[in-house]
């Protein structure tokens, strides 16, 4: 039984978590005090459920808990804050919405305030998996390399801009959406990547990162529908999400090519299909999606359609980077002696990206250019950022210097 | 006269001198200045990690976290003073326990300030913010130089301050702001600039800004508004953000 209740409160919290700190901040204004709240709100589920069950409306019933425990610490204080907190918190509401449905979405209003671009974006991306998705400190610091300590720090400083600057806590009016949307997803692709392939050390995959991303960009599906953005994004997370299974082995990267395709997530490719329009024009994160699904539907590495690839990524800004993949796709459609001479115009801006040095190398490999290969990997070794793809790269080497 | 007092502190380092009683230091400062008809404005700032700055290069606005320019010595408070000469208010600045801690620069303002009028209270709902505006002042310099030497006989006192034309986009702008500005004025060019610190005790003044950055900082406008977005669409909206930068600090109130 033990087990049950405290199944149903971890799940509870992941579906739950986010709306019920994002209405107590709308409710009582100071977000330690709402999470505070949530987090003992929670911490009685466990031992209360267990006794008389599952409560119908789960939401319900922890904003009650919560919202009693606020009044509480509020009233044992004795600062104007607290008492201006306390009246408003009161008045407003002597009893909290008895069923989940009647509870507002206020979560909206919370993403946007923790993805304001007047924060740092570290912060932003910690106040938003602090806030939304519940996750402690520790566990933020772990999946961004830094201590608890550090990230408490952050996460401080965070909340006490968003009070002393006074950052509002609201849905923006439209003129500022596109920039503010644009802002939100960006974070959220950000936590994404993150978790999805360390910038460092020796660990490749942090799942809950990533996933804790896609679950929010799922909601924020929801909550504003008719942006082609938010859909854009989602499917690209779902579509690269999709290899997931098939992109770690003992503890080693395998490349795309190299990767047991009947281990790709179906379901999700199916999902991340279904999410992308049928004609543009297209947003950047709807065009990186249709280059993933190229990749997803190919049966075999051949089968890929590579020149599709290279139209696509012409559709995005020409950053270097963007431009470095162009190239790839171009030397998979047309050859390697088609893509060198874009590849080497670019070696002025990405001088120190490892992956310039490793596409050079692959491109003179292919060229039958062994000697300059082998020492653009050397330098793409160097500067390789991650354990995983040092070896990688390694192996790379190995294999052309033994032929 | 009316300068402005740019307090700028190291927010990381302690104080230079330890000196016991600095809070009451700054109390008696306050009280004598203020007595003395000194001090016509001033408040505290919240620290630099609350700054936020905004562009608006070629009418898209980027809104980034931090200050105008890093700077080893962040900007930390300011005061409004009226001293008859720049001597005077050398002194002024040199009794402020600010310069045992750090730095204070002094700049003149572009003649024909009013005195601001600050109300003490700030209204339910509305929080202050202290609106940099900040410029590469170099160019705007050579400009005036060049405009010097060609009309040496009949030199206008400043070119930009005195065009007061209806509709000039700075009218607009603070048309458009309406009584979300308390006030504000633009300041002397920064080669007017003087900075004056205590060292080992010693009162020591030195020529120019705080801090060498790329962009200086022009003038100051105080902001009375909801929240930071609406100091930020004031902000964007002012003519200078298209090619310098607007820097916004909460006041600490």
């Amino acid at each position: 039984m033990v087990h049950t209740s405290h199944d149903a409160v971890a799940r509870s919290f992941t579906e739950s978590w986010g709306r019920l700190v994002a209405g107590l901040i709308a409710w009582c204004g100071d977000w330690d005090l709402a999470e505070e709240c949530a987090a003992e709100a929670f911490a009685a589920a466990v031992p209360a459920w267990e006794t008389t069950g599952v409560p119908d409306s789960p939401l319900a019933w922890l904003t009650t808990v919560a919202r009693n425990r606020a009044r509480d610490r509020l009233r044992r204080r004795t600062t104007e804050d607290a008492k201006l907190a306390l009246a408003s918190a009161g008045a407003t509401d002597q009893v909290a919405p008895a069923d989940d449905a009647d509870i507002p979405d206020e979560r909206l209003r919370l993403i946007f305030t923790c993805c304001h671009p007047a924060l740092p974006m570290p912060a932003r991306v910690a106040l938003t998996l602090r806030t939304l998705c519940g996750l402690t400190p520790a566990e933020i610091g772990r999946a961004f390399l830094v201590t608890e300590p550090t990230m408490e720090k952050r996460l401080v400083r965070a909340r006490a801009k968003v009070k002393n600057a006074g950052i509002p806590y609201r849905v923006p009016p439209p003129e500022l959406w596109p920039e503010r949307v644009e802002g939100v997803l960006g974070v959220l692709y950000l936590m994404f990547n993150e978790g999805y392939a360390a910038s460092s050390g020796e660990s490749l995959l942090r799942v809950d990162v990533s996933t804790e991303a896609i679950r929010l960009t799922r909601s924020l599906v929801d909550l504003l529908p008719t942006e082609p953005e938010v859909r854009g994004l989602l499917a690209l997370l779902l579509l690269t999400d999709a290899r997931r299974p098939a992109r770690v082995r003992d503890g080693r990267v395998v490349p795309l090519a190299e990767q047991d395709r009947s281990r790709w997530d179906r379901g999700l490719v199916l999902e991340g299909t279904r999410l992308l329009d049928d004609d543009p024009p297209w947003g950047p994160y709807a065009v990186q999606a249709r280059i993933a699904l190229c990749h997803d539907v190919a049966a075999r590495p051949d089968g890929t359609d590579w020149a599709a690839i290279a139209d696509l990524y012409s559709l995005l800004p020409a950053t270097p980077v963007i431009e470095l993949n162009r190239a790839v796709a171009l030397s998979m459609a047309h050859g390697p002696e088609a893509a060198l001479p874009l590849v080497e115009s670019l070696a002025g801006d990405l001088a120190g990206y490892y992956l310039y040095a490793a596409t050079r190398a692959d491109l003179c490999a292919r060229l039958g250019r062994t000697d300059e290969a082998v020492a653009a990997l050397e330098t793409a070794i160097a500067q390789a950022p991650t354990g995983a793809e040092r070896r990688l790269l390694r192996e790379r080497r190995d294999a052309l210097l033994a032929r | 006269m009316k300068y402005l007092m740019i307090h700028a502190l190291d927010e990381d380092a302690t104080p230079r001198t330890g000196s016991n009683g600095e809070p009451l230091e700054l109390a008696a400062w306050i009280e004598e200045m203020e007595a003395r008809g000194v001090v016509l404005d001033g408040a505290r700032l919240h620290p630099v990690s609350d700054a936020t700055s905004v562009r608006a290069p070629n009418g898209t606005v980027v809104v980034t976290d931090g200050p105008f320019a890093e700077t080893k010595e962040q900007v930390a408070g300011y005061d409004v003073i009226d001293c008859p000469d720049l001597d005077s208010a050398i002194a002024v600045a040199a009794a402020h326990p600010t310069t045992g801690a750090g730095s204070i620069e002094l700049r003149p303002f572009d003649e024909g300030m009013p005195d601001p009028e600050v109300p003490e209270s700030v209204p339910d709902g509305k929080r202050r913010y202290l609106m940099l505006v900040c410029a590469d002042m170099r160019r705007a310099m050579a400009a005036e130089l060049d405009a010097t030497e060609v009309h040496a006989d009949s030199v206008p006192e400043r070119s930009s301050a005195d065009d007061e034309e209806e509709d000039e986009p700075i009218d607009r702008w603070i048309a458009d702001a309406g009584a979300r500005r308390l006030y504000g004025w633009p300041l002397a060019f920064p080669d007017t600039a003087v900075t004056v610190r205590r060292v080992d005790g010693e009162v020591v003044t030195t020529d120019g800004p705080f801090a060498e950055t790329k962009e200086q900082i022009a003038g100051y406008d105080l902001l009375e508004c909801t929240d930071l977005d609406d100091a930020l669409e004031v902000a964007s909206s002012h003519p200078v953000a298209a090619t310098g930068v607007i820097e916004l600090r909460p006041l600490r109130l």
